[in-house]
């Protein structure tokens, strides 16, 4: 079990991700591996959390750091469920050569970075979610922590895609000779015509899928950790796994930014 | 207590230790609680030593160490994290270190103020003034051992300059863990008009909410 944490040891530290280990365009990571530790350092993640509802309620909620523990894994494979396909496709069509078993990797090494800095701050989200017991202030602490770890995950993946994208041979597509004359080489052989090529270069295009895809992964995992509410549970209110659908998360985001202070 | 001394005169002195990392960083937390306990229970003898004020010494003691050395353990996972992706995961082992040293020197800065907490405690019998006095003594404290902290980072930096960043994160999340643990730990000098616990009774919230709330009464109260 530590040789597969230290498959994302190797991702933190930027080993499975030199210059050298992306020779062939190939991502050298376990990606299984990676899948299984994201989701325990999810839990991790999600327990810290849900600790909130142990203290701060008359009648402890054990069912909530539960919840939460499912929840945070659940948060993060459903939003890359839902923009995987799309990326890949876009992906194909602006003529990128990554397969999508290195697109599949390179998920799992970025959500390794944010699975890693979320479970990382657990610690101080679990020893405030104990001494606090103002809901407003626990909701907008895991929302900085969340944002941190995104951009962090994130950046990797910017930094990653450029490396992968600007190793794969830029295109080559043949011309057609523009003049049949026969150059005559040394001992008077006929050479064979020089084909001028043409290089179409599609990495700007698959750089611009990527980070239109950063931002729509941004929005949907906001919005997706909209519908998985509550993961703190807010302590005058029975607990419940999911609750009802209703407005969105950038504007509940500024409601408790009001709230914060009672006013 | 002899075989504790040689890192600190070593280190107040600018020179490396010579010691094997691990027991050094034994004998910097054996430093940590020892000082600790020393100013703790003389903060916590403002109501005196006798009867029940007795315990107050003897929680103070026990939550000054706390105070320093949880708040550390807190913050030093998400930073070995953050490190570790900024690429200087080599450089950890002198980071922790330094970091420790610096709680350890701020506890040991604490123990040789306590000639003056006896004094101020000696004259004045006022609350409020005893908390502002302690205050005072442990933002001198940690200042002071911040100079330290600069100076063993001074050959991280010339490395990488993500050194300086990364620290001035680990300073400010340090801070922002402090104040709430010293706002759970409360009291640490104990109200006269209370009876002694280890924990304030209803005092458990949030220190950041607490100052918002007052902030937005004393502007609401002047635009109102």
């Amino acid at each position: 079990m530590i040789s597969w944490f230290r498959e994302v040891d190797r991702v933190l530290r930027g080993d499975a991700t030199r210059p050298e280990a992306l020779a062939g365009g190939q991502i050298d990571v376990r990606g299984r591996r990676l899948l299984v530790v994201n989701m325990l350092l999810g839990v991790v993640t999600g327990v810290c959390m849900g600790v909130f509802a142990l203290f701060n309620r008359d009648v402890p909620e054990y069912r909530q750091p539960l919840a939460a523990a499912i929840k945070v894994p659940a948060l993060f494979f459903l939003t890359l469920v839902v923009t995987f396909p799309s990326l890949y496709v876009f992906n194909a069509l602006v003529g990128s050569r990554l397969m999508a078993i290195t697109l599949g990797r390179l998920m799992m090494a970025a959500l390794g970075i944010t699975m890693a800095v979320l479970a990382s701050f657990g610690p101080i989200v679990a020893f405030f979610s104990v001494t606090t017991s103002s809901y407003p202030f626990m909701l907008l602490m895991n929302v900085v922590v969340f944002a941190l770890a995104g951009i962090l995950g994130m950046n990797f993946l910017n930094r990653t895609t450029n490396r992968l994208i600007s190793l794969l041979q830029p295109e080559v597509i043949p011309a057609p000779p523009s003049d049949q004359s026969i150059t005559i080489g040394p001992m008077g052989l006929p050479q064979p015509p020089v084909l001028r090529t043409q290089v179409r270069d599609p990495n700007g295009q698959v750089r611009s899928v990527f980070a239109v895809w950063i931002m729509v992964f941004g929005l949907v995992g906001a919005q997706m950790s909209w519908v998985l509410r509550p993961f703190l549970g807010q302590p005058d209110t029975p607990f419940t796994w999911f609750r009802p659908r209703s407005s969105n998360f950038f504007e509940a985001v500024l409601n408790t930014f009001r709230a914060l202070f009672g006013s | 207590m002899m075989a504790l001394t040689p890192p600190l005169n070593d280190l107040l002195h600018g020179r490396t230790p010579s010691r094997t990392a691990g027991g050094e960083m034994l004998a910097w937390a054996g430093w940590l609680i020892v000082c600790g306990c020393l100013y703790g229970s003389v903060m916590g003898s403002f109501g005196g030593v006798t009867g029940e004020r007795l315990w107050q010494v003897v929680y103070s003691a026990v939550k000054v160490p706390m105070l320093l050395g949880i708040t550390f353990l807190l913050t030093l996972p998400s930073f070995f994290v953050l490190n570790t992706i900024l690429g200087l995961r080599d450089d950890f082992p002198q980071v922790w270190q330094a970091l420790l040293r610096t709680q350890s020197v701020s506890a040991i800065l604490l123990a040789t103020f306590t000639p003056y907490t006896i004094v101020w405690y000696l004259t004045s019998g006022n609350y409020t003034e005893a908390i502002l006095f302690n205050a005072v003594m442990f933002g001198a404290a940690s200042i002071s051992a911040q100079i330290l902290l600069w100076r063993a980072y001074r050959p991280l930096v010339a490395r990488s300059p993500r050194h300086r960043i990364l620290l001035r994160g680990w300073i400010a999340v340090y801070a922002f863990v402090g104040v709430q643990m010293g706002w759970v730990l409360r009291p640490f000098i104990g109200d006269l008009n209370e009876p002694t616990r280890f924990f304030r009774e209803g005092a458990w919230g949030n220190a950041y909410v607490m100052v918002g709330q007052m902030i937005i009464e004393v502007v609401g109260d002047w635009l109102w």
